[in-house]
């Protein structure tokens, strides 16, 4: 099996990567091409600014669920609206809760503790998945979190061992340590590692695998080099070169020399995306999606025919 | 107005994360030098190559390390880590050696404080403090956090302020725990005492609640000194002589972070500088440009610079929009090359000076 169908097995797909490389547009696109090929699925982005939805041309979510596509939803997610649920849901009397949710040490405690954003981003994830969302939320197959940037997205991953080696009772630990055995099964979880072919986003993905090795004990599905430019004409000797092209020749040649970088430091499946001279939108997507399949034929041997990925 | 001057001893550099502003940081630092101030400039995350344009390593989250650059002034650069920092921290304030380690050895501690929400943000802002109070430089750069939202750094101190002053602590600082234990209140409340126990322990553990409160009991004689140094932090912040500079992505996707941050700078009483859209595509007169690609996995470069050079110059336009006239905007234009050595990081800097030369000219020619 290609790496390709092992990632639409997953319940969850987790994309992370440096802030700036295209991330979103990867989660989109990811989130699109699953729900192509008969999954329903859910893209969860996890940022106080929403853009997942400009990709797909629908309104900003806002919190809810917003579909997208018949098989397609978004939402973009706040960990702090989920923590408040939670507590609504635990103390359900209105006025018990609002003197905890009004409270300072409230107020400290989630914006301080460490790991509890986190955990409460993948289990809100767990919760839809197991059918037990709020009423009306749609029967998911699949869920592609699109995880703050590097260093959040290690300790999006990390979060539910590190909370259940510090806390070994209780409700917390039994959730913990349930989104723990979720992140470190392979079959259930999928890692998804977007960078640009430029020195410190392929730095950041190489330190990222060995942080995920560290404290997840395991590799990512995919890696995705996103945005290259396309190989530049030969400079003719002696010839004055229009300056477009010399930077043109330039930007391929950082590509060409940090692909090189991370091929070496990186022997795992590989899918390259070309920059594209198109605005973050639906036009942008469907391109994505098309040269996604292709790289995905080129560098997998994923073959013609085959489901959303052709 | 000028940027790398005696008028702003401290410079701090603000933006989302991937648009070059350690390497920014960095230019300015070495103009600074190059023209005679003893500068220091401290970053979070640089990239290798900017830690061999400068010359340090691993050596400067202990201390700052001198930059070998033959200039008037000295360069001094540092990398800021959090977990050093707040140890440090905690060697500074404890009142002696006991409550050092009781704090240091301390379960929850080992696990938190590099993990803890702010820590890292609170940590830049403590080790600035330090080195602006040290009077050793006349120019301070400081880089920021490369997050998304980097402003929490910013509102790291009132966080710390807030948590010390709020009923969290006095709660935490209660004597919870008998010698053997066990929960005071509650073993003298009998019965029900034992079942508050044996929920408290369903819902959050035992071990995790003995292992905070200790903690907070360690950490107690330290507290005054914190308070204190954070609400110096905060002045130091909101001094007229701290200049914001906030770095943008070049692009109209990028206006929307900008903007949040320079409200956020605003609203909080920060004084914001220049605002520098950073890499920006030049745009090309273009004479016999081959046709567009038919393949749309392979568009040509042609196609791609122009439709870039075109998306930043509208950017561009976009945000010089939103702000108003007297709100410095400069544009660095996209380097075919990153900097590598001293010289072209000082070339960077001074092409920023330039471009906000250029500014001040443009306005008070259309005024």
């Amino acid at each position: 099996m290609n790496p390709i169908e092992q990632l639409s097995r997953r319940q969850l797909v987790v994309v992370t990567g440096k802030g700036g490389v295209g991330k979103t547009a990867i989660a989109a696109t990811l989130g699109r091409s699953l729900a192509a090929a008969g999954r329903r699925t859910l893209v969860v982005e996890v940022d106080p600014r929403e853009n997942v939805h400009q990709m797909l041309g629908v309104p900003p979510s806002g919190g809810a669920i917003v579909q997208a596509e018949s098989r397609l939803w978004v939402q973009n997610l706040k960990p702090r609206q989920v923590l408040d649920e939670v507590v609504r849901e635990r103390l359900k009397l209105e006025l018990l809760a609002r003197r905890v949710l009004d409270s300072p040490v409230y107020h400290h405690f989630a914006a301080g503790a460490p790991g509890l954003k986190e955990l409460a981003t993948l289990g809100h994830a767990l919760r839809l998945l197991r059918g037990l969302g709020a009423p009306g939320t749609p029967d998911l197959d699949t869920i592609v979190l699109d995880a703050p940037a590097t260093g959040h997205g290690v300790s999006l991953l990390a979060a539910p061992r590190l909370v259940s080696e510090v806390i070994t009772s209780g409700p917390f630990s039994v959730m913990s340590s349930e989104l723990a055995a979720l992140v470190g099964d392979a079959e259930k979880c999928g890692i998804v590692v977007v960078t640009q072919a430029e020195e410190m986003p392929v730095e950041e993905a190489l330190e990222l695998r060995q942080a995920l090795r560290d404290r997840v004990q395991r590799d990512p599905e995919l890696l995705v080099v996103n945005g290259l430019y396309p190989p530049a004409p030969h400079q003719v000797p002696g010839e004055r070169e229009n300056e477009l092209v010399a930077l043109w020749r330039r930007r391929r040649a950082l590509n060409e020399r940090e692909l090189a970088r991370l091929k070496t430091g990186w022997q795992g499946p590989r899918i390259e995306l070309p920059q594209l001279p198109l605005d973050r939108g639906p036009a942008l997507l469907a391109a994505l999606s098309r040269c996604f399949g292709e790289s995905a034929r080129r560098h997998l041997g994923v073959g013609e025919g085959e489901g959303a990925w052709s | 107005m000028e940027l790398i001057s005696d008028r702003y001893p401290l410079i701090i550099v603000v933006g989302s994360g991937g648009v070059g502003k350690t390497t920014l940081a960095a230019a300015m630092a070495v103009l600074s030098a190059r023209e005679g101030r003893d500068t220091l400039v401290m970053t979070f995350d640089p990239s290798l190559r900017l830690k061999q344009a400068l010359g340090v390593g691993e050596e400067a989250k202990l201390q700052e390390v001198p930059v070998a650059f033959d200039a008037p002034g000295t360069l001094h650069a540092s990398l800021l880590d959090a977990r050093q920092t707040f140890d440090r921290l905690i060697e500074r304030y404890a009142p002696d050696e006991a409550s050092r380690r009781r704090v240091l050895e301390n379960h929850f501690y080992q696990h938190m404080s590099g993990t803890l929400g702010g820590v890292l943000e609170y940590m830049a802002v403590e080790r600035l403090f330090e080195v602006a109070g040290s009077g050793r430089y006349k120019q301070v750069i400081l880089d920021t956090p490369p997050t998304r939202q980097a402003l929490d750094f910013l509102e790291a101190p009132s966080r710390i302020l807030g948590f010390l002053d709020s009923g969290a602590l006095r709660v935490a600082l209660r004597d919870w725990f008998d010698e053997e234990g066990r929960l005071k209140s509650t073993s003298r409340w009998g019965a029900l005492g034992r079942r508050a126990e044996r929920f408290l322990d369903d819902v959050v553990g035992m071990d995790l609640l003995r292992d905070m409160a200790e903690f907070f009991q360690a950490f107690a004689p330290l507290f005054e000194g914190f308070r204190e140094r954070a609400r110096q932090v905060e002045a130091l912040l909101r001094s007229p002589q701290t200049l914001f500079v906030l770095v943008s992505g070049a692009g109209e996707e990028r206006i929307p972070d900008t903007l949040f941050f320079a409200r956020r700078l605003e609203e909080a009483g920060y004084h914001l500088g220049p605002v520098v859209v950073n890499r920006v595509h030049p745009r090309f007169v273009i004479e016999g440009a081959p046709p567009p690609s038919a393949d749309l996995c392979r568009p040509t470069g042609w196609e791609l610079l122009s439709w870039a050079g075109e998306r930043d110059r509208k950017g561009l336009i976009e945000l010089a929009k939103l702000f108003s006239r007297e709100q410095p905007l400069v544009d660095v234009p996209l380097l075919a090359d990153e900097p590598i050595d001293l010289p072209s990081l000082e070339a960077l800097g001074r092409t920023l000076e330039e471009r906000l030369a250029a500014w001040q000219r443009y306005v008070s020619r259309s005024s």
